[in-house]
């Protein structure tokens, strides 16, 4: 080993002392500030990761769409069951109705579904309550969301009237309209505020007779093979299509492009904040690297004196900075994985303490803290804290290389 | 004839205090040949330090030469020529007596185990066997010294520059380091340079001079 990567290990951790407190406190500074970026990255990350596996889950891989409407549905899902990479398809139609039950009213969104064949696309009994509602789900019933069942004080087996705008077109030609009654065969609940509290399944002939759409829809959602990127399966979909047919495939990455990059920019931006903790750890280190300088100088005259090159001196000091920084590194991704390891624990103490577990519920709607550790992310924080740690050691290592060592041996 | 170990022809050396300059050394001629014993004496001030860092190659001269053996004094020859024993001992108070030791050969290579046996020997010639594992400030000031003599001896150096190696030890403790500096030279016949305020320790080395006004008179 060479002597300047002896000295630097020497003077961080000194024969005979357990405990060098200097070191101590550095390479804590600098594990805290992993530990912190690794746990706010994941939690960020584990928001990300669900929110975009539930919007696959609720919208499939890919959404084949038409200007106005498809009018031959069944022609064009077997004109996609054609194309490579497609595993299944199922139509939709989507709206607005008003729901009224028990004098309540409420204003969903509504989504006509085929139950026969959405569960090849979308796993969305996972989300039901009771879980074979979709078997139940015909005609004249209704799967509203966990959220506006609460609103409407509805439950399975209660009957809820829906208006839909064709009410109001027959209204104007003096048509009289009753509102559709059905029954309420399931509740779902995707853990997502939005589509929790506005939205509701009827099958796809009911949604048409509400919109009198007759036997078009507004889409066909896709669900392609494992492995295969929604964007490339989307061009390949593209390139199929004749162009006769008007229609056009979306990844679910491209429909929900802003709300995808919002998420990854709120997280760009957490890591680089919290960087900032790293930055702030390595002044301290270099702070206490250039007390050490001033203190050692008459050591680093003798190292000049024993035939130590400056180079070599300011390596020792730069190593010391790269040593805290890999040992902090090193102890904030332990730090930082245990807390994960226990984070619903935390959750629900802190939640327990403050008696905001309900409050938690209703508002960010998790009961389980989710985590995605991204190795993107740890891969920046671990060199992040490295090269900033090993940098910190820089301006102390330039003023020890400066130092002359018969300067340095007459300060006494 | 012996060989010559320091050859110094006009070293001079000045220093600007505030804007009046004050020459130190005003052309100090010198030789000094191998196994030889030399002590510097003179006030304080005159200027002994200096001569020994101009020696040790720590400082440039502003006139003047010198050599090393047959050739010119250089840095990079500096770890492997010679060895210096300070006033303050300067050991490396992270490390304990044999890694000290050690450091000066660990400072041109990684250790060997021959190394590693030559400082064991060098720590019991100076009287410390029991102590290799202490640490700097587990030792007393004599001791430290002793360790830093044998430090100074760990590469085997043909000249040692001891400056004021007794300045900080009591008279006893002092008695002792220079009996053991001056035996250790005499065993291995290496050559000193010792720089010294006291005339008795200076009497016993071969040839004594004493610099005043930057000469030696």
């Amino acid at each position: 080993m060479p002597w300047y990567l002896y000295l630097a290990l020497k003077q961080l951790f000194p024969s005979g002392r357990k405990f060098p407190f200097f070191t101590a406190i550095s390479v804590l500074g600098v594990a805290l500030g992993v530990a912190v970026l690794i746990i706010s990255t994941s939690v960020m990350g584990g928001f990300g990761h669900q929110i975009r596996l539930m919007t696959v889950d609720t919208q499939g891989d890919v959404q084949v769409r038409a200007d106005g409407f498809i009018n031959n549905s069944e022609e064009v899902q077997a004109l996609l069951a054609r194309i490579p990479g497609v595993v299944a398809t199922t139509p939709y139609a989507q709206g607005m109705v008003g729901v009224l039950h028990d004098s309540k009213a409420q204003y969903p969104g509504i989504q006509g579904i085929d139950p026969a064949r959405i569960g090849r696309v979308v796993p969305l009994q996972r989300y039901l309550t009771p879980a074979n509602a979709l078997d139940d789900l015909d005609d004249d019933s209704v799967i509203l969301s966990k959220q506006l069942a609460g609103l409407l004080g509805a439950q399975v087996g209660d009957k809820v009237e829906v208006y839909s705008p064709l009410l109001i077109e027959k209204l104007k030609k003096d048509n009289l309209l009753l509102p559709r009654e059905l029954r309420v065969v399931g509740i779902f609940e995707f853990g997502h505020q939005a589509l929790d509290s506005t939205v509701v399944l009827v099958t796809l002939r009911t949604m048409q007779d509400l919109y009198g759409l007759g036997s078009a829809i507004h889409g066909i959602n896709v669900k392609i093979q494992a492995g295969l990127d929604a964007d490339e399966a989307a061009a390949r979909i593209n390139a199929a299509l004749p162009p006769a047919l008007h229609l056009y495939a979306v990844s679910w990455m491209d429909i929900n492009h802003d709300f995808l990059f919002v998420l990854q920019f709120e997280r760009n931006m957490l890591f680089f904040l919290l960087t900032f903790i790293i930055v702030v750890a390595a002044f301290s280190v270099t702070s206490s690297l250039l007390i050490s300088v001033v203190r050692k100088t008459r050591e680093i005259g003798l190292l000049g004196a024993l035939g130590g090159q400056p180079w070599q001196v300011a390596a020792c000091f730069c190593f010391q900075g790269f040593i805290i920084g890999a040992a902090g590194t090193v102890l904030g991704l332990g730090l930082g994985f245990g807390v994960l390891a226990i984070r619903d624990d935390i959750v629900h103490l802190f939640t327990r303490l403050t008696g905001s577990e309900a409050a938690m519920l209703r508002f960010y709607q998790f009961s389980h803290l989710p985590s995605y550790p991204d190795p993107a992310y740890i891969g920046a924080t671990v060199v992040c804290s490295i090269v900033i740690s090993t940098l910190a050691g820089l301006l102390p290592a330039w003023r020890a290389a400066r130092l002359q060592p018969v300067e340095a041996l007459r300060n006494e | 004839m012996s060989e010559a170990i320091v050859t110094a022809r006009g070293l001079a050396k000045s220093y600007l205090s505030g804007d009046r300059r004050i020459d130190v050394l005003r052309g100090i001629d010198l030789d000094i040949a191998a196994g030889e014993s030399v002590s510097i004496r003179g006030e304080s001030g005159s200027g002994k330090s200096t001569l020994l860092n101009l020696l040790a190659g720590l400082d440039a001269p502003d006139a003047g030469t010198l050599a090393w053996g047959d050739q010119p004094a250089a840095a990079a020859r500096r770890a492997q020529f010679l060895g210096m024993v300070f006033q303050s001992f300067y050991l490396i108070p992270e490390i304990d007596a044999l890694a000290n030791i050690l450091m000066a050969s660990r400072i041109i290579r990684a250790p060997s185990e021959t190394e590693r046996a030559r400082a064991r020997e060098l720590l019991a010639s100076v009287g410390l066997a029991e102590r290799a594992k202490h640490l700097p400030a587990q030792l007393s000031g004599g001791e430290r010294q002793r360790v830093a003599l044998a430090r100074a001896l760990m590469n085997a150096p043909k000249l040692i520059l001891a400056d004021e190696p007794t300045g900080n030890l009591d008279e006893h403790t002092g008695d002792a380091v220079i009996d053991l500096l001056l035996g250790l030279c005499a065993e291995t016949r290496t050559t000193l340079v010792l720089v010294t305020h006291n005339a008795a320790y200076a009497a016993r080395t071969a040839r004594q001079l004493f610099l005043r006004d930057g000469v030696f008179r």
